[in-house]
Parts: structure tokens; sequence; C-alpha cells
């Protein structure tokens, strides 16, 4: 970016509200470095490991896995049909606008807040984790795939849509394939981001290994703490590798239209 | 006086002088201020191979829109096979089944293979049971591969469709739209970007299908020479007009819309608007 006096002015306007903001907020350097010696204190207790720990967070990682898969599973099939009755390019207004309000409403809430609902609904535990993964992923995953229905080519909705076939067709057959690369890249991300997501719903009972990782924080036991946060972290590296390999064998390849070997 | 090389001589017959399409004074746009065609009038007979050839942006791809009931007119009259074109009209909605479309840039879906492509065209064919399990008949299955060895895919049938070349991308829509077992096709620069002998071999696919199947071909050009070697009447279409309809009889071009054209004055005022 050239160093324009118009450019000069916007860093100076952007500087300013950053300044005014921080203020706001009480965000004081000053305090940070005050601050830094308690950081210490903490890492110095987490390094007294305590291994015999593993099979419990281990436990606790796969309970997390598999809210995380129920979640994304069942909020993925209800997305879909959501998603398709909010596409502009399918629909008329009277169909799309409501449907879009309702999900604009439902990801009004983030999942944490949808797992302190559930938790009062059904009681602490597993179950309200997953109702709320669910609500999460329905208005996530309904948005990015109505934006991906609408940008999906029009040619072969015009080549197909002109036999005279009917719309449920239209989608089963064209709608869907065209977009299927997209969907399935969207499903791997919501896992990927739902197993994270699984791990902090316990901080308000709602199950999973977030569970444990907020009762040992509250008693102050970090060596118990960091044997479960690197449990997610494994998990989490572990999942991303399987995704790359997914995403190399059946998305870059149809999205770009060229084979690619997966390594 | 321009000559017209034929090369090839399809020996296209009228198989009936029963009139599929006719257009009265049709105008229409896609906006308010600017018509996109203006006071078309067209009769195609049945069993023709009838092409419209004109610039980028002529109108030529809108005049097949109107033709499937994709567009309607602004104002004016069109009949296909004695009925309106409109998409609320059950009898149409009916026509449309065999009515073949190619756009132009094909409307293949990539993800999906060469079979499952072709099998596009059979779909209104299926129950909505069949439809709902993806399951086509077996005799549908057939009929593609037997159309796919007619288009020379056989082989590819399992191919997805993002994998071919362009001139196997064309003979894919070629089968949809044979699959349909259509009545008319339309086919908007289904030869266009593509190498001469390819465009040949494909003009040729088309031809030999519409008289197997005794269809009424309707296809746009860029190419006046390609259009005159295949087809039996050519419209060509300027700003939104057609200004010509010309035919080759023996080593003549005739003129169709008034009838008192010489050959060389009809080459004389295809030129100057062509490069208008």
């Amino acid at each position: 970016m050239m160093l324009t006096p118009n450019n000069n002015i916007i860093i100076g306007i952007i500087i300013a509200l950053l300044v005014v903001a921080s203020y706001n907020v009480d965000a004081n350097p000053i305090e940070f470095a005050e601050g830094l010696p308690n950081l210490a204190i903490v890492v110095e207790e987490m390094l007294l490991v305590e291994p015999k720990y593993i099979p419990t967070a281990l436990w606790a990682m796969l309970e997390t896995i598999q809210m995380a898969f129920i979640g994304t599973i069942i909020g993925f099939v209800i997305a879909l049909p959501l998603s398709l009755l909010s596409a502009r390019n399918l629909n008329s207004k009277y169909v799309y606008a409501p449907v879009r309000a309702l999900l604009a409403a439902i990801r009004t809430f983030p999942s944490i807040l949808w797992a302190i609902l559930f938790v009062i609904m059904v009681g602490s535990g597993p179950f309200a984790g997953v109702l709320a993964i669910i609500m999460y992923t329905i208005g996530f995953v309904a948005k990015l795939q109505y934006e991906v229905i609408e940008t999906i080519d029009s040619d072969p909705m015009d080549a197909v849509g002109s036999i005279g076939v009917s719309k449920w067709q239209l989608i089963r057959y064209v709608v869907i394939p065209e977009s299927a690369s997209h969907l399935l890249s969207q499903l791997l991300y919501m896992f990927d981001y739902n197993i994270r997501q699984s791990s902090i719903l316990g901080l308000v009972g709602a199950g999973g290994i977030g569970f444990y990782i907020i009762n040992y924080i509250t008693f102050f036991e970090y060596g118990k703490v960091v044997v479960f946060m690197l449990v997610v972290l494994v998990t989490v590296l572990i999942i991303d590798w399987f995704s790359v390999k997914i995403r190399d064998k059946y998305i870059i390849k149809s999205q770009h239209g060229m084979e690619v070997t997966a390594k | 006086m321009k000559q017209i090389q034929m090369t090839q001589n399809p020996s296209f017959s009228l198989i009936s002088t029963k009139k599929i399409i006719q257009m009265s004074n049709v105008w229409t746009s896609y906006d308010s201020k600017n018509f996109a065609l203006e006071g078309i009038n067209l009769s195609i007979d049945r069993g023709t191979n009838y092409a419209i050839i004109g610039q980028s942006g002529s109108g030529k791809s809108t005049l097949l829109k109107l033709m499937n009931g994709m567009m309607i007119p602004s104002k004016g009259t069109i009949k296909i096979d004695y009925t309106s074109p409109d998409m609320n009209n059950k009898k149409f909605k009916k026509m449309m089944h065999t009515i073949g479309y190619i756009p132009q840039n094909l409307g293949l879906v990539k993800n999906i293979t060469v079979l499952e492509n072709t099998l596009l065209g059979a779909l209104p064919r299926l129950t909505k049971i069949q439809s709902l399990f993806k399951k086509f008949p077996e005799h549908e299955i057939q009929e593609a591969k037997r159309i796919l060895k007619l288009v020379g895919l056989t082989g590819k049938e399992n191919r997805k469709a993002y994998l071919l070349s362009g001139g196997e991308k064309r003979r894919v829509a070629i089968a949809r739209a044979l699959m349909q077992k259509p009545t008319i096709l339309l086919a908007d620069e289904v030869v266009s970007e593509l190498d001469n002998v390819t465009a040949h071999d494909i003009m040729n696919l088309i031809a030999d299908a519409q008289k197997r199947m005794n269809l009424t071909a309707i296809m746009v050009h860029h190419d006046m020479q390609l259009a005159l070697e295949y087809a039996n009447r050519v419209a060509v279409i300027t700003k939104g007009q057609k200004i010509l309809e010309i035919g080759v009889e023996g080593e003549t071009i005739v003129d169709f819309q008034t009838g008192d054209m010489s050959t060389e004055e009809i080459m004389e005022m295809y030129d100057v608007n062509s490069k208008q």
C-alpha cells in the first residue's frame, strides 16, 4: 500500500481508534507485565505432569469426540434441507427470507450459551453438549451451505432445468453433486471445530474433556490440567492430518478439475 | 462472388413441411430499456437443420432461450409445435422433456460421471421413487451406453466430467440431449473454440443423429461457412434483428428472406453487418 496523504489519514484514524478502544477495555501493558510472574508459577506447576491421568484423559477425549461426531452429523443432516430452503437461486423470497431469519436466530447464540440452555433443560452431562453442538452446527453450516449453493454454476441448472424436471430432481441431480465437494469440506471443518468446542463445553457442565479441565483448574491442579490439554492437542493434530488427506483425495481435485494422488 | 466451399454433403431432407417453430414479431429484453431481439419472424419446418449466426451480443442465444421457454417474449407470439412456450403451461412443460438444449458452456455436472450426465436426459421418465434413490431402469442405462457409443465415448462411461477434453465434453452434452429422445435440439455454439477437425466431427455427429432421429436441429454458430455446410437454412442476426435468411441450393446461396438477392449481394450484406 502506498503511503499517500489519504492513506496516512486512514492509518492515523485506525491508530486513534485502537488507543480509544484499548482505554475503554482497560488494556494496560504495565498490568500485563506485572502479571507475567503469575504465568510463570502456573507454567512451573504444569511441568509437574501427572502421567497416571493419561487413561482418564483418553476416555474423556473419546467422549468428546463422540459428542462432536454425533453433533456434527445430526447438525449437518438437519442443516442441508434448511440451506436448500435458504438459497435464493432455488426459492422465492417468501421461502428463503423466514428460513434465513431462523438460521440467524440460531447463530445468535454461541455454542456455550446453547450448552447452558440444554444443561438447564436436560441436566448436566454429554447429552446437553451434543444438543448444543447440533444447534451450533445447524446455524453455522446451513449458512455456509446456502452460500455455496448460490454460487454454483448456473449452466448445469439451466441445461437440466430446461428438460422440465422437478425442483426436487434439480436439487438431487445437479445442486447437490455440484456442491458436494464444498459440502464435504464444510463437514470436515465443522467436525474439527466441534472437537475443540466440545472440549470447552464441559466448562458449563455439558460433558466431555472440558469438564475435567475446568475442575482441575478450579482446584489449581495444573499438573493434571496439562495432561488433558496435551491429549486435546494431539487429538486435534491427528484429526487435522486426516482432514488434509481426505481433502486431497476427494475435494481438491474435483474443485480444480485435476487428478491429485493422495500421498 | 464469394465461394462457399462445401466440404460435406450431409444431404438433409425436409421430412415434413409441418411448422415446428413459429415466431411472429417477437421482441424481448433483459431490462426495460434495451431490446435483445426486435421484431423477429421465424418459421422452421420439422426435421430442418436450422442455423442462427451473428456476432457476440446479437441476440442468438436469447432466441434459443425463447424456444425452450427459459425466457418469455416482451411482445409477439411464439409457438413450439403449436404450443406456447410457457413453463406454466402443462402441455409445454411435458414438451420440454423432448427439447434438447446444449448451452454455450455445455451445462455438464462436473462431479459426476459421463454415464450419469447422459442419464440426466432420462430424468423426466423416472418415477418419484426411482428419482429419490437414483435408480435408473436397466433399459435406460443400456440406452445411455448405446448413445455414448454413438457419440464415440465408449470406455469413458465412468470418467468424471471434469476430467474430459473440450471435444469429449461436447459429446457428453450431445449424448445427454439425445437421451431425451428429442424432437428439437437447440445447441448454442457447440463447436466454438474447437479445432476445425473436431468441430466437423461434432457437426457430423449431430447431422447423423438428426437424420436417424428425424429431429429438428437449431444451432447457433459464429462461423457462416460451417453453418452453410450443414444447415438447410441460415438466419443471420445483427443487433437483435434478423437481417437475412438464406440456404444453399446447389452452388448458389438463396435468399429466403426477400427472395430477390443474389449470392454476391447476400455475402456482401453479411460481410458489412458482421463487421459492424
